[in-house]
This record gives structure tokens, sequence and C-alpha cells, in this order.
């Protein structure tokens, strides 16, 4: 009796945590959200009395927003690709092969989620200084590279490690040679990992503030570091906005994606492996 | 004709030799059990037939001509797998119908043999179905269909029964010894399973630490093991050391196991140090029934029964010699009263019966 009240409790305990996890969550997300659409022209308290778009009016009638959520998406775009090329070619080579200084070069190539993204950020900067470039532009451009490249490698080599090697082995029996046998099996199952590391790296980079702050110049900036800003010379609900549509950008392009490669059932995982 | 032939054929990975001269052929249409416990080195054998092991030394030849060299979708090998290795993202059709594709047949080709080879392991209806959608028998099944399909000149199995429950297993074994005959397939099996091997194959070749220590028919392998590997690998066996006498004018000797145990053995055909011999525990029969006939020979052992087991259509009883010797005795059951077996024991085996080994020293 008293072990079924225990029990009991336990069930319970483990609701809790749950919901409160949930609820410290989403709770500041949703009140950034409302905040977004505060018809007061003040920094108001919570909740919104009257909504309206005027934050958001604002977000898009102010270039130096504009100028970052551009950058943003034009570094995201290409960091995403890059890394996501690169993090599948490293990928295969890391599941496929096995040649000495294996283990060591996995740890390289994943060492950038270890590593202090602030310290990644400075020792760039540091290294740019050295060998002369100083434009925002490529020097952006490397550290989103840098960062997002261990997420591309993470998942891609997820999806990879899930597909049995016999599976390449009997295609190979059936008539196909390396090539073939890669395309027809092990890029339709890792195809999974790839997109969804693409998913991340576009995702990190739109959001990383830490290694952009000392990589920017004064004429390329991202986003997030547009906000960091603003945040410090003046503080408003434009802010709410622009954290509004930095979250838009990702949950679109997850839902795009959905649509275009069945996100959904990729993702879903399980079925791709029978 | 043979079909694979395997020209002292020995692989090693590094200092370790997984296959060491074996030589074997395949004849047309013929099915070869390869049997042998694990690491006996027979998946490397499987393996270097189909082409994803180089040989270190000798060679395979598939329809005479030498494979050295030719990548696995250079030989027209099939291939079934442990796990059957289905492609989880295609339906049951384009399994199939993948070998055919990518061996160049045409549509109209390619639809008619997947309608055929479905028809043949009893899966029409199943067409659109994932692998993840089918049970453990019908993906092995798809799995024989997609091997089959190509018409390889040979067939591989590893270990195709092992994945699945003993009830399923001796249905499938029929099947699958059906679906061969029907192709007329020239087939190798890989399996450490004696009954698998016996039941599916028509010659077994038996392999032990990369070597092939015997090949032949079931039955002949069975009844004339030449070691005491292969004696105790197929079937069960008891054993006997001692010291082997003159031949007789019938041609038997003498085989001294101990004091006053003192059997009567076929003279072996090759010299060894030392002998041991093997009775199967079928051919040992509980009683002295054999010796009622005067005209014949027989070794007689009298023991204390130590425990009987009833396993249906068997009984298994385990006597103890005066000599301290344990005997396995496998007796039908036809109905006779068990309290035959209780107390002391006579028992009986033909000369015949027995077994002479070269023993490991």
């Amino acid at each position: 009796m008293l072990q079924r009240y225990i029990d009991h409790f336990g069930a319970w305990a483990v609701v809790g945590t749950i919901l409160l996890t949930v609820t410290f969550l989403i709770a500041p997300i949703i009140v950034s959200i409302l905040m977004s659409f505060d018809a007061r022209s003040y920094l108001g308290r919570f909740p919104p009395t009257e909504f309206s778009f005027h934050w958001y009016a604002r977000f898009f009638s102010d270039s130096y927003y504009l100028t970052g959520l551009k950058t943003s998406l034009i570094i995201a775009v290409i960091a995403a690709s890059v890394s996501t090329c690169a993090g599948v070619c490293a990928a295969i080579v890391l599941d496929r092969y096995d040649f000495p200084g294996k283990q060591a070069l996995e740890t390289i190539f994943l060492s950038p989620l270890v590593i202090p993204a602030v310290v990644i950020g400075f020792s760039l900067l540091l290294f740019f200084a050295l060998i002369g470039v100083f434009q925002g532009y490529p020097r952006l451009l490397a550290g989103h590279i840098i960062i997002t490249f261990p997420y591309a490698v993470r998942t891609t080599l997820a999806g990879l490690t899930g597909i049995r090697r016999n599976l390449t082995e009997a295609a190979m029996t059936l008539g196909a040679n390396e090539r073939q046998a890669f395309w027809d099996v092990t890029f339709p199952l890792a195809r999974t990992g790839m997109v969804a590391g693409a998913v991340f790296a576009f995702a990190f980079s739109m959001d990383d503030v830490a290694v952009s702050l000392f990589l920017t110049s004064p004429q390329t900036y991202t986003l997030p570091v547009a906000m960091v800003s603003m945040m410090r010379t003046n503080f408003d609900l434009t802010i709410a906005a622009a954290s509004v549509i930095l979250m838009l950008f990702t949950i679109g392009l997850i839902i795009i994606l959905d649509v275009i490669v069945g996100l959904e059932r990729v993702i879903g995982g399980g079925v791709y492996r029978s | 004709m043979s079909v694979v032939q395997l020209e002292s054929v020995t692989k090693r990975f590094g200092h370790f030799t997984a296959v060491s001269e074996a030589t074997f052929s395949l004849n047309k249409g013929e099915i070869l059990s390869l049997l042998g416990p694990s690491g006996c080195g027979k998946t490397t054998t499987l393996r270097m037939i189909a082409g994803f092991e180089e040989p270190s030394e000798g060679d395979v030849l598939i329809a005479s001509v030498s494979m050295r060299n030719k990548r696995p979708y250079e030989r027209n090998v099939g291939l079934l797998f442990q796990d059957y290795a289905l492609f989880p993202h295609l339906s049951v059709n384009q399994n199939v119908a993948y070998g055919l594709k990518r061996r160049n047949y045409d549509r109209s080709q390619i639809d008619h043999r997947v309608g055929e080879m479905l028809d043949l392991v009893k899966l029409d209806g199943f067409e659109q179905r994932r692998p993840s959608q089918l049970s453990g028998g019908q993906q092995q099944r798809v799995a024989l269909a997609r091997a089959l399909a190509t018409n390889p000149e040979v067939v591989l199995l590893d270990e195709p029964l092992s994945a699945l429950d003993a009830k399923l297993r001796q249905e499938l074994r029929i099947e699958l010894k059906q679906i061969l005959s029907t192709v007329g397939a020239s087939t190798i099996i890989v399996t450490h399973d004696q009954e698998e091997a016996m039941s599916l194959g028509d010659r077994l070749v038996v392999m032990s630490e990369g070597r092939i220590v015997q090949q032949g028919p079931p039955t002949e392998v069975y009844k004339n093991p030449q070691t005491k590997f292969v004696a105790e690998f197929i079937g069960r066996s008891n054993w006997l050391r001692g010291v082997l006498g003159p031949a007789d004018r019938n041609n038997l000797c003498t085989f001294e196991v101990a004091e006053g145990l003192t059997l009567l053995v076929p003279k072996p055909e090759f010299d060894a140090p030392t002998y041991e011999v093997c009775i199967r525990p079928e051919r040992i029969r509980a009683g002295n029934a054999a010796s009622a006939d005067g005209a014949t020979i027989v070794n007689q052992l009298n023991g204390t029964v130590q425990n009987v087991a009833h396993l249906g259509a068997d009984i298994h009883i385990v006597m103890e010699l005066a000599s301290g010797h344990r005997f396995t005795i496998s007796e039908q059951f036809i109905g006779q009263p068990m309290d035959q077996y209780q107390g002391s024991l006579e028992c009986t085996f033909f000369p015949s019966d027995c077994i002479v080994v070269a023993a490991d020293s």
C-alpha cells in the first residue's frame, strides 16, 4: 500500500518536473513575443494592454537593424552551406575509413563545440589582424563556419553510424560500384543527418553573438550584434520584435524543409533503420 | 562442372591467419554447407568469394575465371546476409529490382523478373511494403528474392536461419531448400549449426581454425569423422582413450581402455601415436538385446544409471561405468516402461559403431 503511494508520488513528481521544465523553456519566449506586439510606445509592464505592430514597423524602418538582418542572412546561408558540405565529407571519412590519427581528427573537428565561443572569436580576431584581414565579411564567415561545422559533422555522423555497412556491401553484390552504392543507399539514408546538420548550422549562425562580437567591423555586423549594441544605447521593444523575426527565420526554415524533404519523416528516425 | 573453385586460398589479417590453404569446389546446382564454429574462417571464406576480401595467397575461380582484383560488382554472386541487409528506404519491389536495375535490365524485364521472384518466395501482394513492415521470415524471403533475381552464378547464404526462432527455422529450412532447388542455384551456405548444414547441404565442408578438416556428403562425414574435432562438432559422442592392439582376421582390433574395459573396434586405416574411440549415443542399446543373436560380436559394458531424461521422442540415459567413465545413451521412446533404466544397466554396441580417430596430443 505504502509502495503504491510512493509510486504514485513518483509519477506525479516526474510529470511536475516536465511541466516545470516546459514552462521554464517556453515562458520567457512567450513574454518576449507578447511584448513585441505591445501597443504602448514605452517599455511597460507585462502583460501588454493593447496590441499593435508598431515595433515591427520601427524595426523595418531602421536601416541599422536591416543591415544587420541582411548580413546575418547572407552569412548564415553561406556558412551553413559551406559547413554542411565540409561536414558531410568529414563525417563520411570518419565513418567509413580507418586510419591512424582518426580519433584525434574527430576530436579536432568537434573541438569548436567545447572551446568557448569567446575564445574562438578572440583568437580569430588576433589571427586575422596578424594576416592583415580587417574586412567584416571574411572574418565573420570564417568564424561562423568554424562554429557551425561541428554540428554538421555531428549530425551527419549520427546519421551515418545508423546505416549498417552491409547495406553498401549488399548494393555492391547487386552490381553497384562504390559511387553508385553511396548515392543509392548511403546518401538517401544519411540525408536525415545532413539536413538536420544544415538546419542546426543555419540556426546557430543566425543566433551567434559571442564570436561575431569580435569579428564585426563598423559596416558589417550581424543582427544579434546589432541587438546587443542597441540594448546598450537605446533599449526599447524593437529588440523584442527583432528577436521574434530572428526566431521566425529559423522556424520558417524548418517548416520549408519539412515540406520539401519531409523533415518530419526524416527526423522521425526509426523508419529508415529497419 | 565446378562453378566455384578455391585453390589453396590463404587470408591473413596482419599476423593472424584467418583462412589457411582452403581448397574446395562447388559443382553446378549443388548446395554446399561450409560448417564450423565461430571464428573458424568460414565467413572470411565467404567474403573472399563475394569479393569483399582479397586472398593473401591462392585464387578464387568463378566459372573457371580467376577473380583476382575483381570487385564485388564485377562478379555475379548473390549474397544473403545474416541480417538480410534489405534497403530500408526502398519497398519490397524496389529491393528486388535493385540488382536488375544496376545490371542494366530493361524496364519490362525488371517488372517481369520481380514478379517471378516474389511469386517464387510467395510474397506477392507485399510489393509496396517497406522492410520494416515485414516479419523476420518475410524479410528473409525478400532478401533471398533479391539475391536470386539477377540469376547469380553462385548464391552465398550467411547463417541464413540464425536470426529466426527455432520453430520458424525448421519451416524455413524446408522452404529454403525447395526454393534453391527450384531455381537450381549453386549455393554455398555458411553456418555453425550442424543440423542446418546437414539438412540443407548436399555436401559438407568442415572448417576449424582456418583450415578445412573434412569434406564429403553429410551422412559420410557423420559416419566417418576423420578427426576428433569433426566427431565432436557434428553430433553428440562418447569418448574413450586407450591402447590399440593388433588386428585379428576379421580386421578388428582390441582397444584397452582400462582394467576390465576392452572393446573391439575396426582397424583404423592410418597410424597415430595414440587413438581415441568415439561411440554415438544413438548407436548404443540399453540392455543386451543385440547379444541374443550369438553369431554377432558385440561390445558389452556394465554400469550404473546416473540420470535419465525423457525428452519426448528420445530418452537420454547417463550411466557410469565401473572404470569411472561416463556414457550417454540415447534410446527412442516407443512406449517402453521407464523403470528399466534404473540401477545397474547393461549396454551393447557393435564394433562397427566405434569410430577410431587419432587422439589430440
